[in-house]
This record gives structure tokens, sequence and C-alpha cells, in this order.
């Protein structure tokens, strides 16, 4: 096997946490904002269905074809020629995943907070330190993510207590003024990231006890619904129908925050919680995508390829993305339907398709 | 400023190599090809870009393929 590293399946949860929420909580807000309103806090909760459906598809399919990673069995499910292309498919669509995530950070660091630092410096500077992780294989990010959660969550909950004195609760209403549809629109570009579950299907052949891998995956999926509505209700109680025009709505609400003009700036601490977040989150991403290659192309190790897929990497996160309006609307209107065929409808196609070979299969020997 | 570029795009891509090279000493022909063409093909990406920073790309073929769904989003 390629790979000896192990994992449990709740480190697996926590790193498909971060997966979801380290560029979600980035971007996700400003958009379901924009398309659903005062019925923000609806649409992770619609969305989180494609993370249920991910998490069930990727079990069942490696409960088919244990200790197989998806290019592995997309190979035994549709035959070598098309499993390869569904392979390419697939690292493909996740390297410009990970470019247009690290995009989303980059811009996010250089627009925030480091306006005069090139892009390229931001963007190769993350890929680096991630390299490293990879590097290290799946043991090394799994760690780091345990590592960065306990921060990660305890600094988000003292950006919400400390902004509760200010919410206004009446922001709420009308719910589903305009009936469901915006907060189904609003759930578009969510369910894209939820998909991202998806990986789970790189990581389940790691881990050491596989059997609890959809009970973890599932907490996981619950665990970043919550934490979407959670901040999705503070950032619409605190600024009403004026959220929409913000770009990052909760970075904004965290320079707000001013108690006895003594607690201040905390926009720091949001970027340094992004920042981690993120790392895992292109780690992870980026793990796959090196197992995929050397997967695909049938190598026995996979880390010499570590630094030139990082460098595509970051080719491919500049390459035809001008500026961040257009990584934005790309992300927004673009993404999630690529990533619904990829990542949900391919899936669902493969397991009908191993489902049957394998029912057919069993009835040969009679 | 393109030199300078193009000579950066070379220095970090002889790096790459020059880390990944001792380590590859022991592995198959197939690792040590798909590492050089990987990086390779890294190095032609990026100093094409260097010069056409508008070049089309996969990205392109995604959003034309995509388009008629993501009007629906930009209403």
């Amino acid at each position: 096997m390629i790979e000896k590293g192990r994992i449990s399946a709740f480190q697996m949860a926590i790193m498909m946490y971060l997966v979801v929420v380290g560029t979600g909580i980035i971007f996700i807000p400003g958009i379901t904002a924009k398309y659903a309103k005062q019925d923000m806090w609806l649409s992770p909760i619609l969305a989180s269905l494609a993370g249920i459906l991910a998490v069930c598809t990727a079990f069942q399919l490696h409960k088919l074809y244990p200790k197989q990673t998806l290019i592995e069995y997309s190979v035994n499910v549709i035959g070598k020629i098309p499993g390869k292309v569904l392979g390419l498919i697939f690292l493909f669509f996740y390297i410009r995943m990970n470019a247009g995530g690290i995009r989303i950070y980059a811009d996010f660091v250089a627009g925030s907070f480091f306006t005069e630092t090139p892009l390229i410096v931001i963007i190769s500077t993350m890929i680096l330190v991630c390299a490293f992780a990879v590097h290290g294989g799946i043991e090394v990010v799994g760690r780091t993510s345990q590592f960065f959660i306990p921060l990660y969550v305890l600094f988000l909950l003292i950006i919400i207590i400390l902004l509760l004195p200010d919410l206004d609760f009446k922001n709420l209403f009308p719910v589903m003024g305009n009936g469901l549809m915006p907060s189904i629109k609003g759930a578009i570009t969510p369910q894209s990231w939820f998909a991202e579950f998806l990986l789970t299907a790189f990581l389940l052949p790691f881990l050491k006890d596989v059997n609890k891998g959809r009970k973890w995956g599932l907490i996981s999926v619950f665990a970043i619904m919550f934490t979407f509505v959670v901040t999705n209700l503070v950032i619409l109680f605190l600024m009403g129908s004026i959220t929409a025009s913000f770009t990052y709505p909760l970075l904004t609400a965290s320079r707000y925050i001013s108690i006895a003009d003594f607690l201040q700036h905390l926009e720091s601490i949001v970027m340094a919680i992004w920042v981690a977040g993120t790392f895992v989150k292109f780690s992870v991403v980026y793990y796959a995508i090196v197992l995929s290659t050397a997967q695909l192309l049938g190598l026995s190790n996979y880390r010499p390829l570590v630094f030139p897929l990082g460098f595509l990497t970051m080719l491919f996160s500049i390459w035809g993305v001008a500026n961040e309006t257009e990584s934005s609307s790309y992300n927004s209107t673009i993404f999630p339907f690529f990533s619904l065929v990829v990542q949900t409808l391919i899936p669902l196609l493969l397991l009908l398709v191993a489902f049957l070979r394998k029912k057919s299969g069993r009835r040969k020997p009679n | 400023m393109i030199w300078g570029s193009i000579l950066g795009i070379t220095f970090v891509v002889a790096l790459i190599i020059l880390y990944e090279w001792p380590k590859l000493k022991q592995g198959s022909k197939k690792e040590k090809a798909t590492v050089v063409v990987l990086t390779g093909a890294g190095w032609l990406l990026a100093v094409l870009l260097v010069f056409f920073p508008e070049m089309p790309g996969p990205t392109d073929v995604i959003k034309a393929i995509f388009q008629p769904l993501g009007r629906y989003m930009e209403k």
C-alpha cells in the first residue's frame, strides 16, 4: 500500500470539519446573505444534504471496494480506460478546487490585511507550508488538524460571545418572507462546500476504525451545519439587511467588537484562526491530489510528486482568474454546478454501477 | 522584470528538482519521468503565463460548460 500511516475516524471528522469550514467561513456567509437575505441561516441546513449524501456515497463505495480510494475503484467499476479518464477528471477538479480555495484565502488576506503584498507571495508561502505537511503523510495532516481544532473552535466561540450584547433578534423576521426559493438559491454555493465530503473517499482506506467512518463523517457534517447556522445567525442579528453588502461579514462583525474601549481589533484573531483552518483544508485536498496522481499513474511512492503538483496548483490559482471579482463570481456561479456534477452526480452513478456489478457478479458463479 | 520572473521560476523549479532528485535515486524510472514531466510542465506553464497572463485555459472551458446554469445564479 502506498500510504503506511493510519488515522482515526475522529481525526478524519476533524480534518473534514476544517476542510469545509476553513475557506467556507470566509466565503459562504457573504454569498448566502446575497441570495437568501434574512433566510441565510436556513441555507446551510439545506446545503448539508449534499454533505450527508457525499459521506454515505463514499462510505458505501468503500464498503464495496475495501481499502481502495476513489481513483482505484473507479478503474474497477467502469473499466480501465474510462476509469482512468474519470480519475483525471477528479484530479483536475481537485486541483482547480484547491487553486480556487487558495485564491479565496489569498484575496482575503491581501485585501483585508496585507494590502501591499503581491498575491503570489501569499499563495506560494501557503502552498509551501502545506507541501511540508503533505510530505509528512496523512498522519501529520491528521495531527496538525487535531492540534488546531481546539484553538479554532475556542476563538470562534469568543468572537460570537463578545458579539452577543449587540445582537438584535428582530432581524430574523420575516422568516421565509419570499417563500423557500431564496434560501434554496442561497444553498447552491454552500452545497458545493459540503460536497467536499467526497474527500472522505480518499481518507477511508487509511482509517484504523473503518466501521466508525460513516458515524464520524455524519457528526462532522452536522457540526459544520451547526457552525454555519450559528455564524450566519449572529451576522444576521448584528447587521440585519445590510449583511449582503459585505464580502466578509464575519470579519466586519469582529471589527465591530469593542468592549470598554479595551478589547478591540479582534479581526487579527479572526485572520489567525482562518489561516490555520485554511492551512488544514489545503493540506487535506493537496494530499488527495498527490495521492490520486500517484495512484492514477501506478507509482509506489507519492512523496516526490508533492512539490511539482503544488507548483501546478499555484499556477492554476492565477491562471484565468484576473482579479477578486472574477474569482468570487467563479466560486459562486460556476463552481457550485461543476461540483454538483463531479462531486455528487458522478459518485452516485459510480455507486449505482458498482452496486449493479456486484449484484450481477455474485449471481454469475451459480 | 519579465526576465527576472523567468529567472525566479527557473530557480524554484531547479530547487524542486534538486530537492527530489537524491530521493528519487532508488525510485523507478516511471517515478523519475513523472516528476520531470510534471515539473517541466509547471515551468513551461509558468513561463507562458508570464508572457501571456490572459492565456485561455481549462478554467475557461469549465466556465463555458456551466455558464447556462451560472446565469440562473446571476439573476
